[in-house]
């Protein structure tokens, strides 16, 4: 190793008292401690990738199960109560499980490169963020294992249909739980984004010069924040319903069903920017690089992000047009759904405007990139159908609005994903995924893709709803899902080769430089892998596209590098506490799933009378999880230096005076 | 290696090319479908007809945008390729934006959307509010969602029927929709777009059919395990049909009385003698009655089966309504519908794990039984 590490701790009574506890804080970076304990931002993003692919997987295996039971009228293959927990955690997992922690691995590990920072603002936090999300989505699918199965319920989990009388499994308690516990990751992640962001910029960052990427992350931890909320007090208010004996939604008690739509959507619309805007972040990015020009109306994109955030909060009653909402309702939230397609509209302008005038270099992000703005805009399209409320009178819950979403979804947010997978996949490996291989799977993916969804739009025209598992012959639906489920497949075998490829790079991909696309943004000019540190120097900024600057700018508008002082760079050090809290959640989640339940039926060889109650389980787990966060805040941050070669530092000056900061 | 890819391309080329006809020009002839069942391009009502036209709006809008962004788009990706003649070194200019361009199309993008808002305002007052010209000769019924099948209620005449909804055409019928457990929609597409059933609110809509017509209908919110069964059929009849229709329905089924005892309505037919309908009747009594009215005034927790035999289908529109469904949905009605009260009871809603009323699974029926209930059935014509 070319850094030479000093393990000082930074303040002596943090190490004295470290010493009582019950471990002694880690030191170890590798193996299965390192991986346990780590608080680098870009390991933790790349754990939240392989995550958030494992579930992609899971997902897509269950979405073709789906198809395949469709593929023929009155097929067998799978009986309707499977089909109903099969979509249901197909949507629950793209949402919660794939599509979100994917993007929380690029916040994770390119914002913090983008604005010049050495790590987000709260390690340990960003550690919690990632156990938190794990065991959340374990919760989940271990519904699958007990009784009575994956909840049935959809994944918007409509009441009064979750009540203990429609819904008796344990399913729908995992379900509760399990996103509970995903909401805290998300939570947790957002609030350090935006502290990063707002604090941790570079000198000379300055708002407006913030990449878009940067600037989408910022955004969506805004909307996550002020969304979730919502959920978790409908989740609160239907565990409460169905353990404790509360009539939030059960009309017998007074309660209304209706109450539970509004709380969802008003969480679950934002919820579709939180899907979508990282992925608009990520396509600002990859259009400029590729067309060697600068993003077309800078502030007007920041901005028009900005504003779909803002209205994001303002439409959700869209999704309920046939719920029975006065005229005024309905057709005030039809207006702002329509202002709503124009921020979104502006961007794909803006996007056209980037690649105008340039030089298109077609490689394989690009192509996706290029697949995105067409897959897009095709579903936003079919958005603006369905925002006038008699069209979506006959659209709602039918086969039409799942081709929109999955336009959105797919050829929207995983796209733009995948492009950004193959953009920084150098960035974090040092190596290439070949790009002939890469233009092969896109064309294999956008094709798979619009043959299993553009039928759909017909289907749903025709009259075919959502949530069926079977359908007659005569419905004169069968080419059209015929045709549907070859298109899954072939999608399906996209993208698991695109898994099979990204490993396969990892360890075989060509080795490359620090920044083979000639880029525009500061996460080009480090080191590819990153060094622990990112930058070995502190960089000054002095332009928007900073990378391109210094490459092709003029003098005044390079970088400027200031030398790390003489005790070198600060950081943190690692802990046990973020995990020991996601364990003390994730136990006492399982009590408040098992409440009520005799112990008999879950725990084999045992002859007991008595039901689960809080006592058993949750009880301790919040214990464990207050002792954890007490440990958690009496430990402190901690911190080693590190110095950096001086090779790495060729270029750089001693800070001014005015420019030392504080760590 | 590279030639595996391009004709693995080719090949995916190849099979999209095969798809598209086969998706545009269903088995039966109509294009993309327009024509079937459940079409809702095939509008055979003034709601749907209105729903129809304003679907046509946003469809031409939204194509003038894709030729006018996408050709836009598939020009600069053509245009402004790289070349394998550029100069490497060359930059494009670095120009980045131009507010008048930005501005000019946010206000065009817009306007655009106004040639949308304003039918569609039209279109929301239309589904809520019954046209005067229509008010006066309206019928109401009373649409009552339940897992998984359809009560519907004539309140003007004072008796229900279940899984059928018949009208006259020409006169508009007002809906209110009530929902008995859970969220349901009622969807009859050629007629009118969904609206919901909610439990514990009354919600309403109108539908009209132009001709007489028979149309098909189906849930469509997520409502549990039989969602996908949950379907219903509705008959628009000639002003004469309907009242003989309504006259039929009006029909006493049951003597009343202590015994509250279900009669036949008319004779045998041919093959099946007085005595089995007889021991029909004993069964309806013994296994169905607790859930199943004859009486036309009465319903209680199933499907109302007074003059069940004038139906088209049964099963919640599932299966067509003949002796040999009939028989075998009263002997495996779970294996039809999965999660069917009918098999394995009701259950009691504080506690699913106990049953409130037995379902046929201990019934033991004979296929005597079963052919005694079936001829008993179809007297109630």
């Amino acid at each position: 190793m070319s850094t030479a590490a000093s393990h000082e701790q930074i303040a002596d009574i943090d190490a004295g008292a470290d010493s009582h506890g019950i471990w002694t804080r880690p030191l170890r970076k590798t193996g299965i401690v390192g991986f346990l304990t780590t608080v680098d931002h870009k390991k933790i993003g790349i754990a939240y990738a392989v995550g958030a692919l494992f579930f992609l997987l899971v997902g897509g295996v269950e979405a073709l199960i789906i198809r395949l039971q469709l593929m023929t009228p009155e097929n067998d293959l799978i009986d309707a109560r499977t089909y109903n927990q099969l979509f249901t955690m197909h949507g629950t997992t793209m949402v919660f499980l794939a599509v979100m922690p994917l993007s929380a691995a690029f916040f994770n590990y390119i914002m913090p490169l983008q604005i010049g920072a050495r790590d987000v603002a709260f390690p340990r936090l960003n550690a919690l963020g990632l156990w938190t999300f794990i065991l959340g989505g374990i919760v989940i699918n271990l519904s699958w294992f007990f009784q009575g199965g994956a909840p049935a319920i959809g994944w918007f989990g409509y009441a009064p249909l979750t009540s203990r009388q429609f819904s008796p499994d344990l399913g729908t308690d995992f379900w509760i739980i399990g996103l509970q516990i995903l909401g805290i990751a998300s939570l947790v992640g957002s609030f350090n984004f935006i502290t990063t962001i707002v604090n941790m910029r570079a000198p000379g960052m300055s708002m407006m010069r913030l990449p878009l990427f940067t600037w989408m992350t910022l955004i969506t931890s805004f909307l996550i924040i002020l969304a979730f909320p919502a959920i978790t007090i409908a989740l609160v208010e239907l565990m409460f319903d169905r353990h404790f004996g509360t009539h939030f939604f059960e009309v017998s008690g007074g309660g209304k069903p209706i109450l539970w739509q509004h709380l969802f959507w008003i969480f679950g619309h934002p919820e579709v920017y939180i899907l979508i805007l990282p992925a608009m972040g990520i396509i600002s990015e990859v259009l400029p690089v590729f067309s060697r020009k600068p993003l077309f109306g800078y502030p007007l994109v920041v901005f028009s992000g900005a504003v779909i955030g803002f209205l994001g909060f303002a439409v959700w009653s869209h999704h309920m047009f046939t719920t029975g909402l006065g005229i005024v309702a309905t057709s005030a939230f039809a207006f702002l759904t329509m202002l709503i397609s124009i921020p979104t509209g502006v961007k794909i302008f803006n996007w056209i405007g980037t690649i105008w005038g340039g030089r298109i270099r077609f490689t394989t992000p690009m192509l996706f990139a290029l697949g995105f703005i067409w897959m897009f805009m095709m579903g936003g399209f079919t958005g603006i159908m369905h925002s006038s409320p008699p069209v979506d009178a006959q659209q709602q819950d039918s086969y039409f609005v799942i081709a929109h979403f999955h336009y959105v979804l797919i050829g929207g947010s995983i796209f733009a994903l995948i492009c950004g997978i193959y953009y920084w996949f150098p960035k974090v490996t040092g190596r290439m995924m070949n790009d002939f291989f890469g233009k092969i799977l896109f064309y294999t993916i956008f094709i798979g893709f619009n043959l299993a969804f553009f039928p759909m739009h017909i289907l749903g025209m025709s009259g075919m709803p959502r949530r069926t598992h079977t359908y007659k012959a005569e419905m004169g639906w069968s080419e059209a899902n015929l045709w549907s489920t070859i298109g899954a497949l072939i999608l399906g075998f996209g993208i698991a080769t695109f898994v099979i490829q990204l490993i396969y790079s990892c360890f075989r991909g060509e080795k490359t430089s620090s920044d083979p696309w000639d880029a525009r943004t500061l996460e080009w000019e480090t080191a590819s892998p990153p060094k622990e540190y990112n930058f070995a120097y502190n960089p000054v900024i002095h332009a928007r596209d900073q990378s391109w600057e210094n490459k092709y700018g003029k003098t005044g508008k390079r970088m400027e590098k200031i030398a790390p002082g003489e005790h070198g760079i600060h950081m943190p050090d690692q802990s046990w506490w973020p995990l020991v809290v996601s364990i003390g959640l994730f136990i006492a989640g399982m009590g408040v799933v098992f409440h009520g339940q005799p112990l008999e039926a879950l725990v084999p060889f045992v002859t007991s009378e008595i039901d689960v109650s809080l006592l058993h389980l949750t009880v301790p787990g919040l214990v464990l999880t207050f002792y954890a966060i007490f440990k958690w805040a009496l430990e402190g941050p901690g911190g080693y230096h590190l110095h950096p070669s001086p090779e790495e530092l060729k270029g750089t000056r001693e800070a001014q005076p005015h420019e030392q900061q504080g760590h | 290696m590279k030639w595996l890819g391009y004709i693995w391309i080719g090949i995916l080329l190849i099979v999209t090319a095969i798809s598209i006809p086969q998706c545009l020009f269903t088995s039966d002839g109509s294009v993309m479908n327009m024509m079937g069942q459940q079409s809702a391009l095939d509008p055979q009502g003034p709601i749907s007809q209105n729903q129809a036209d304003i679907f046509y709006i946003t469809l031409w809008v939204t194509l003038f945008l894709f030729v006018t962004v996408g050709g836009t788009l598939a020009f600069s990706i053509w245009k402004f390729r790289a070349r394998k003649d550029d100069d490497p070194n060359t930059l494009p200019p670095q120009s980045h934006g131009h507010p008048l361009i930005e501005v000019g199309l946010v206000v065009a993008s817009a306007a655009l959307l106004v040639v949308i808002a304003i039918p569609t305002f039209g279109g929301i007052i239309l589904k809520k509010k019954v046209p005067v010209e229509y008010e006066a000769d309206a019928i109401e019924v009373t649409v009552t969602g339940y897992q998984w099948w359809w009560g519907f209620e004539y309140p003007e005449y004072g008796f229900h029927t279940a899984n059928e909804l018949v009208f006259p055409a020409g006169r508009a019928v007002k809906l209110k929709l009530r929902a008995n457990d859970v969220i349901h929609s009622f969807w009859l597409p050629k007629l009118a777009g969904k609206t919901d059933l909610m439990p514990g609110q009354e919600n309403t809509m109108w539908i009209k059919a132009d001709e007489p017509g028979y149309f098909w209908g189906q849930c469509a919110e997520y409502c549990g395990d039989s969602h996908a069964y949950m379907l219903f059929r509705a008959k628009a009849l000639e002003e004469a049909d309907w009242e003989d229709w309504l006259a039929r329905q009006q029909t006493e089924t049951v003597v009343d009385g202590a015994g509250y005892t279900p009669v036949a309505l008319e004779e045998a037919p041919d093959n099946h003698d007085a005595e089995m309908i007889e021991h029909g009747t004993e069964l309806f009594v013994e296994n169905c009655a607790r859930c199943h009215s004859v009486d036309p005034r009465v319903q209680t927790s199933g499907p109302n089966l007074a003059h069940f035999g004038s139906r088209s289908s049964i099963a919640a529109g599932w299966l067509e309504n003949d002796p040999e469904n009939l028989a075998r949905w009263i002997r495996e009605p779970h294996e039809i519908k999965p999660g069917n009260f009918m098999w394995k009871g009701f259950p009691d809603p504080n506690d699913s794990r106990v049953i409130q009323m037995e379902g046929l699974d201990g019934a033991d029926l004979s296929e005597g039984d079963v052919e005694a209930l079936v001829a008993y059935l179809y007297t109630l014509q």
